[in-house]
C-alpha cells in the first residue's frame, strides 16, 4: 500500500475544567496511520474525541502531548494548501452568491484573483449547482448548502478533506443521496478523507476503514475495515453484507454509548 | 394572513384616518384656549409659512441641517472606531463595554454647561453635543453587530487560511452592515437631539434658538411651523436609512 499522509502519534487533549468541575480527558494516547487515498471514519459515542482529533488533525486544536503529522510535518495550524474542511453547519457566507462563496474561499487560500473564477465554475459544476451560481445560500435547501460546501471544499484541491458531521443537519432522504454523491465523487476525485459521523450507515457506505473510539476518554477500540470498492452504490446499500457490517458496527459501538449514557448520569449526580 | 381578513380596511387607510383625527382635535383644542400659547392647525398652516421666507430662519435652517450633517458623519466615524476597537476581543470587550453602557447611560443634557465651556457657543459645541448624541448608539450596534457573527465562519475560513485582514474585509465588514444602518438610524436621530438640545439652551443661532425665541414671544403657530419642518426633517432621514437598510440587507 501506499506510505500514510497522516499520522497520529500518541495524542492526548484534555479541555480545561468548566467553572466547579474537573478538567475533561478528551483523548487519551491515540496512535493512527491513514494512508494516501484512503476514506476512514471516524465513529462513537457523544463527547468520545472523534471531532476533537479531526481538529487535531486540522491544525485547528493544539493538542496537549504528542502530534499529527501530515506528510511527515508536525501540524501546527491550518494548512488550508494540504486540508480543506466541512463543517456540521453550513459554513457559507448569507450575504454571498454561492459563486462568490467558493471564490472567497479560493482568495482565503492565496489562489491568483484571474483563477478564481474558472476553478470556482468547475467545482460548482461537478456537484451539480452550476444552475445556482447566482443565489444566495437562503434560497438553497439544506441539502444543496453542504453541496456547495463540498464544491468549496474541492475547489481548494488539497490532498486531505475532513468532514465533521456533514450530513448531521439533513434529513434521512437527503442524506443518503447526498451519501452516493460523495461516494461517487471522491472515487473520481482520489483524495484522502476523514468523516466524522454518528450514522453507522453512512460509516459503513464511504469507509474504507472504520475506528470506532470508546466513550470518554477517548481511544480507539477497534479498526474494522469494509473492503469494497467505490463508487458504492444503491446496491450495496441494500446487500446482505453492508448488513452485516453494519451490525458488527453496532455491536461494538453499543457497549461504549451505553458506558457514555453511564458517565453523563455519573456528571449529573 | 388570518389576521388580515378581507373585511378590514388597509392599514394605511386607518394610518391616515387617525392622523387626520389628531389633526381635527388639535383643530379643535387650539379655538377653545387662548391663543398666546396654542394655535389650532389651520391657523400654523396659514400663517406659519410665513417664516419660511424670513431669511433669518431660512438661515437658521441651513445651519442647523450643515451642524446636524456634520455631527452625524462624526458620530458615524468615531461610533464605528469605538465600536470596532471595543469588539476586537473577548478583553476588550470586558474591560470597556461596562465603561460605554455607563456613559451612555448619563442624561447628557445635565453637562451642555461644559460643551458650551470647552467648545464656545458657537457650531463646535453644536457639533460636539450631537456627536456625543450620536455616536454612542452607533458604537452599540456595531459591538452588538460584531457579537454576532456566527462562530462557524471564523473557524472555516481560519481552516482555508484567511489572515487577519482579510478576515475583516471578507466577513465582519459585511455582516456589519445591517447593524450598521440600525445605528446611523438611532444616530441620525440621537444627532438631532444633541445638535437642537445645544441651539436650545446655548446657542445664538439655528433652529433651536428659533424654537425658543418664538416661545418666549408667545407666537405659537410659528414655533408649530417651525417644529413642523424639523419633524419632517427628522422623518425623511430616518425613511432614507431604513430605505438603504433594507437594501443592503436582503441576504437576511
Amino acid at each position: 500500500m501506499a506510505e500514510s499522509l497522516v499520522r497520529v502519534e500518541s495524542v492526548s487533549h484534555t479541555f480545561p475544567a468548566p467553572e466547579g468541575g474537573k478538567e475533561v480527558l478528551a483523548l487519551d494516547a491515540i496512535d493512527m496511520e491513514i494512508r494516501q487515498g484512503e476514506m476512514v471514519a471516524f465513529i462513537g459515542p457523544s463527547g468520545c474525541g472523534k471531532s476533537t482529533l479531526l481538529n487535531v488533525i486540522g491544525g485547528m486544536i493544539a493538542p496537549t502531548s504528542g502530534a499529527a503529522l501530515v506528510s511527515g510535518q508536525a501540524v501546527r495550524g491550518p494548512l488550508p494548501k494540504q486540508i480543506a474542511y466541512i463543517f456540521q453547519e453550513s459554513a457559507l457566507l448569507p450575504w454571498a452568491t454561492v459563486l462568490d462563496n467558493i471564490k472567497v474561499g479560493l482568495e482565503f487560500q492565496g489562489v491568483p484573483k484571474d483563477e478564481r473564477g474558472p476553478i470556482a465554475s468547475a467545482a460548482l459544476k461537478s456537484v451539480g449547482l452550476e444552475a445556482f451560481a447566482a443565489s444566495y445560500p437562503h434560497q438553497l435547501s439544506g441539502g444543496m448548502k453542504q453541496r456547495v460546501a463540498l464544491a468549496r471544499a474541492l475547489s481548494l484541491r488539497t490532498d486531505i478533506l475532513l468532514m465533521d458531521e456533514p450530513f448531521a443537519a439533513l434529513d434521512e432522504q437527503t442524506r443518503m443521496i447526498f451519501g452516493e454523491d460523495l461516494s461517487r465523487l471522491l472515487a473520481s476525485e482520489r483524495k484522502t478523507i476523514i468523516l466524522v459521523t454518528h450514522s453507522l450507515a453512512e460509516a459503513v457506505l464511504l469507509a474504507d476503514r472504520i475506528f470506532v473510539f470508546t466513550s470518554r476518554p477517548g481511544r480507539i477500540k477497534a479498526v474494522l475495515t469494509i473492503d469494497e470498492p467505490h463508487p458504492r452504490t444503491p446496491d450495496f446499500m441494500t446487500s446482505q453484507r453492508f448488513s452485516e457490517l453494519r451490525n458488527e458496527l453496532y455491536e461494538l459501538l453499543r457497549d461504549e454509548v451505553l458506558a457514555a449514557i453511564g458517565n453523563d448520569r455519573q456528571g449529573l449526580s | 394572513m388570518s389576521l388580515q381578513s378581507s373585511r378590514l380596511p388597509h392599514p394605511m387607510v386607518t394610518r391616515i384616518a387617525v392622523i387626520i383625527g389628531l389633526l381635527i382635535l388639535w383643530e379643535i383644542f387650539g379655538r377653545m384656549g387662548t391663543s398666546l400659547f396654542f394655535s389650532p392647525f389651520s391657523k400654523v398652516v396659514m400663517s406659519g409659512h410665513e417664516i419660511f421666507y424670513e431669511p433669518e430662519v431660512r438661515r437658521a435652517l441651513l445651519t442647523t441641517s450643515g451642524v446636524l450633517a456634520l455631527a452625524f458623519i462624526l458620530s458615524l466615524a468615531l461610533g464605528l472606531v469605538l465600536g470596532l476597537s471595543i469588539a476586537m476581543s473577548k478583553f476588550t470587550y470586558q474591560t470597556f463595554m461596562p465603561v460605554l453602557l455607563l456613559l451612555y447611560a448619563i442624561p447628557q443634557i445635565t453637562i451642555l454647561p461644559l460643551f458650551v465651556l470647552y467648545f464656545g457657543n458657537g457650531p463646535a459645541s453644536k457639533i460636539a453635543f450631537g456627536v456625543s448624541h450620536g455616536m454612542f448608539p452607533v458604537a452599540v450596534s456595531v459591538i452588538a453587530g460584531v457579537q454576532g457573527i456566527k462562530p462557524i465562519l471564523l473557524t472555516s475560513a481560519a481552516s482555508m487560511g484567511a489572515t487577519r485582514a482579510q478576515i475583516f474585509r471578507r466577513i465582519t465588514l459585511p455582516y456589519l452592515v445591517p447593524s450598521l444602518f440600525t445605528g446611523m438610524r438611532l444616530a441620525s436621530t440621537a444627532a438631532l437631539l444633541g445638535v437642537l438640545l445645544a441651539e436650545l439652551y446655548a446657542s445664538a443661532g439655528g433652529v433651536g434658538h428659533f424654537t425658543r425665541r418664538f416661545s418666549e414671544t408667545f407666537q405659537p403657530d410659528k414655533l408649530y411651523a417651525l417644529i413642523g419642518a424639523l419633524a419632517i426633517m427628522a422623518i425623511v432621514i430616518n425613511e432614507s436609512m431604513r430605505r438603504l437598510e433594507k437594501r443592503f440587507s436582503k441576504w437576511r
